[in-house]
């Protein structure tokens, strides 16, 4: 049996949670947040924490929403195209399920995001053109970031978007047998609030739960329920050729039914851009509650720098010492002998993040 | 002097353009070579057969015995005395021939700085404007044709690589004058050692070149050959050209038949055998181009003294096991009504597809896009399908 090409991407295999176990990840996050906050008030000042409220797993998720918004205003306001602005939401959407607001402000994380998506969907912008165009950011601001967002990607740049199902369900659409021809004019309304479904649906968690294909068509289906239908079924009732048995069954519209509802509730429910005013009290109150260790200028904050440069200069005297003894060898310092080439191995072409 | 052999023409001498570039005030470009002083010595001078090294010669240049220089004597020439003693003015920076020549007239005399002695074969033509350089190159000549070992003479290449530093530290000595007994000891040992061997190598080297020159003798040949060639080919095609023109005025006046028909029946055999011979000379020329290429392909070999043989491993196209959902779309031959690729579509300059974009390759990876993953069931519950345990590992570690 052969895997389907979306079971390849990391998407699928390092990025796809159910409901339960995405409130359970920003539960439990949060709590062990907290719970290394609270002990670091507690190591510099005694008796401090007590009366700081902390934001929780949901106040955490608003202010993330709030701020996958704020991407797309960024984004109209660059004229980026679609992809960046959908990869850049993305980023941040996984960013914070491997990191807690308390720790980086989504406002400085969004624009790193943003910068990086930029680069990875190749198109490019420079830095510095970047940074001006945002008040009160230098290019260090972006820059400082961008390591830290890469790792908590695991360096997985590669994402499949809804919208380009969109795109391409809306064509295939022009292929059903009995679609008139010049459907794509008549019934462009058609296509045009499916996007504007789509684009509600980032600032959701359904990218996380449902594949891309299915999310835009559960975007098609909310806006023309019998076209989806007629298209899923077209899709489903393709046979299989006699010679290949290795192919997985075709989708049922049977099955997907479910998951398409489920889609569109989700996009209807919480597809909204948070209410400012809830944001801005989270935000008030994140003040108050952020990390001491990582705003600048505080005692904790000097305090890990030091113990960071202690365990760096520890590090690189271990380095030295070891490079001493090393030294004592009958060492070549300019390496072996050059070996045989090693046998140029096969490439690896698992990369998908090729540019339309 | 400069003003002199520009006005050179006017007396109906030839003014050489090459040589006038290089005989500014620095170099000499013709350097006479009836001296014997520039040949049978150990050092001293560049031998070059081509004659394109030219003599060190400066407008400075003064006689350090007689003081005559080069505004007194334009023809003055200063030769380098073997010692190369560049502190000292009198012999290292070089007396004049006349002067060597009186000095030397008894036999080898000592250097008045050194104690080296002198003989008169020993004065050599300079070429580098700084002695030390001047030295170094008759050194490493001289340590080159003894130590002429290569790659394929030793185990490994780490004692290949002793062995050049070897030769390195023994050249260094020579040119800074560090324990000069000691190291002509070394180098006289490593000569009784490896007589044998140097042979061998300056044989080969000789052989080598040899080849090259034959190489290159082959191809210039070809080269000749090809222009011949393509000379005969004009010349035939001329000659015919002509004798078309002579029958076609014949017939016109001869023959009874209408103008207008005999002249265009000539034309179009005029232009069947303008292109049979075009098509013959194309295939003639690009065997003749292969043979060059093959040519230069030996040429390249002999050149590269080592041969690698790489053995050519099969190409294995890259397989896997992923199904691309092929079945499930087809992009559309006649192309769709596609308002987000309409500009592409309608450069007609194809600007926008300039880097190779075809808009066919974004429909396709739009449809398939939209049928990936359609039957990929949600996952629900707490169950890990994948280990993904390092929920916390960048938050700890950063």
């Amino acid at each position: 049996m052969k895997r389907p090409l979306y079971e390849a991407s990391t998407q699928y295999k390092n990025w796809r949670y159910s409901p339960e176990r995405l409130s359970q990840i920003r539960t439990t996050m949060n709590e062990a947040a907290v719970g290394v906050i609270r002990k670091t008030f507690e190591a510099y000042e005694p008796g401090s924490s007590s009366n700081v409220s902390f934001v929780n797993a949901h106040e955490e998720h608003l202010l993330v929403t709030f701020y996958v918004h704020k991407i797309s205003q960024l984004c109209g306001h660059f004229r980026f195209p679609e992809e960046v602005e959908a990869t850049a939401t993305s980023y941040l959407k996984r960013f914070y399920l491997k990191n807690t607001v308390m720790d980086w402000h989504p406002k400085n994380v969004m624009l790193t995001a943003l910068f990086l998506a930029t680069k990875t969907t190749n198109n490019p912008i420079s830095l510095d053109a970047y940074a001006s165009h945002i008040p009160n950011t230098v290019a260090s601001d972006v820059l400082d970031l961008e390591f830290l967002v890469s790792q908590s990607l695991a360096f997985e740049f590669a994402v499949w978007h809804a919208h380009r199902a969109l795109w391409g369900i809306w064509l295939d659409i022009q292929n059903l047998p009995d679609s008139l021809p010049d459907i794509a004019q008549t019934q462009k309304s058609i296509y045009d609030s499916a996007l504007s479904h789509v684009r509600a649906a980032r600032l959701t968690d359904a990218e996380f739960i449902y594949t891309p294909s299915q999310i835009a068509l559960a975007c098609i289906s909310l806006v023309a329920p019998a076209l989806a239908k007629k298209w899923l079924e077209s899709k489903a009732n393709i046979t299989i050729p006699e010679n290949q048995t290795d192919i997985p069954p075709r989708p049922s519209a049977a099955a997907l039914s479910a998951s398409i509802e489920a889609i569109e509730s989700i996009i209807t429910e919480t597809g909204k851009v948070p209410n400012v005013e809830a944001v801005r009290e989270v935000d008030r109150r994140l003040r108050t509650c952020k990390n001491p260790e990582k705003v600048v200028g505080t005692k904790a904050y000097l305090a890990r720098k030091a113990e960071a440069e202690k365990k760096a200069e520890e590090k690189r005297n271990k380095k030295a010492e070891g490079q001493k003894t090393n030294g004592a060898g009958d060492v070549d310092p300019f390496g072996d002998p050059l070996a045989e080439p090693v046998k140029p191995g096969l490439v690896d072409y698992d990369d998908d993040d090729d540019d339309d | 002097m400069a003003t002199k052999s520009n006005y050179g023409w006017l007396q109906g001498r030839t003014v050489r353009k090459g040589g006038h570039a290089s005989s500014n005030s620095h170099t000499r470009s013709s350097t006479p070579q009836v001296q014997s002083t520039s040949t049978t010595i150990f050092g001293g001078g560049i031998k070059d057969p081509s004659g394109r090294t030219s003599e060190y010669f400066s407008m400075d240049d003064q006689c350090p015995v007689c003081k005559s220089d080069r505004y007194l004597n334009p023809k003055l020439r200063l030769l380098v005395s073997s010692c190369y003693h560049k502190m000292h003015v009198h012999f290292s920076v070089s007396p004049c021939e006349s002067c060597i020549d009186r000095l030397f007239t008894l036999g080898p005399a000592s250097c008045p700085n050194c104690d080296k002695i002198l003989r008169k074969l020993a004065f050599s033509p300079q070429t580098f404007e700084d002695l030390g350089v001047e030295k170094e190159v008759a050194v490493r000549r001289r340590i080159a044709k003894e130590f002429n070992k290569r790659l394929e003479d030793f185990d490994d290449l780490r004692s290949y690589n002793d062995y050049l530093e070897e030769v390195e530290d023994i050249a260094f000595n020579l040119i800074n004058n560090i324990d000069i007994p000691a190291t002509e000891e070394r180098i006289a040992a490593y000569k009784a050692a490896n007589a044998a061997l140097t042979t061998l190598n300056l044989q080969r080297e000789e052989a080598e070149a040899l080849a090259l020159k034959e190489q290159e003798d082959l191809e210039r040949r070809e080269r000749e050959a090809r222009a011949a060639q393509l000379a005969q080919q004009e010349q035939q095609e001329r000659e015919e050209r002509q004798r078309e023109e002579r029958e076609l005025i014949d017939k016109l006046e001869t023959s009874q038949k209408d103008a207008h028909k005999i002249v265009a029946k000539s034309r179009i055999a005029a232009a069947k055998r303008s292109s049979a011979r075009a098509a013959s000379s194309s295939a003639n020329s690009s065997l003749l181009g292969m043979s060059f290429g093959m040519d230069y392909a030996k040429l390249l070999k002999t050149r590269t003294t080592k041969v690698n043989n790489v053995p050519d491993e099969p190409h294995v196209p890259f397989l896997d096991d992923y199904y691309a959902y092929d079945d499930l779309y087809t992009v559309r031959a006649e192309g769709y009504d596609d308002i987000i690729s309409e500009a592409v579509r309608r450069d007609r300059e194809g600007i926008m597809r300039a880097g190779g974009y075809k808009v066919e390759e974004a429909w396709n990876r739009a449809l398939l896009t939209a049928v990936a993953g359609l039957d990929a069931a949600p996952l629900s519950g707490l169950d890990e399908p994948n280990s993904l345990g390092d929920v916390d590992v960048v938050m700890e570690s950063v």
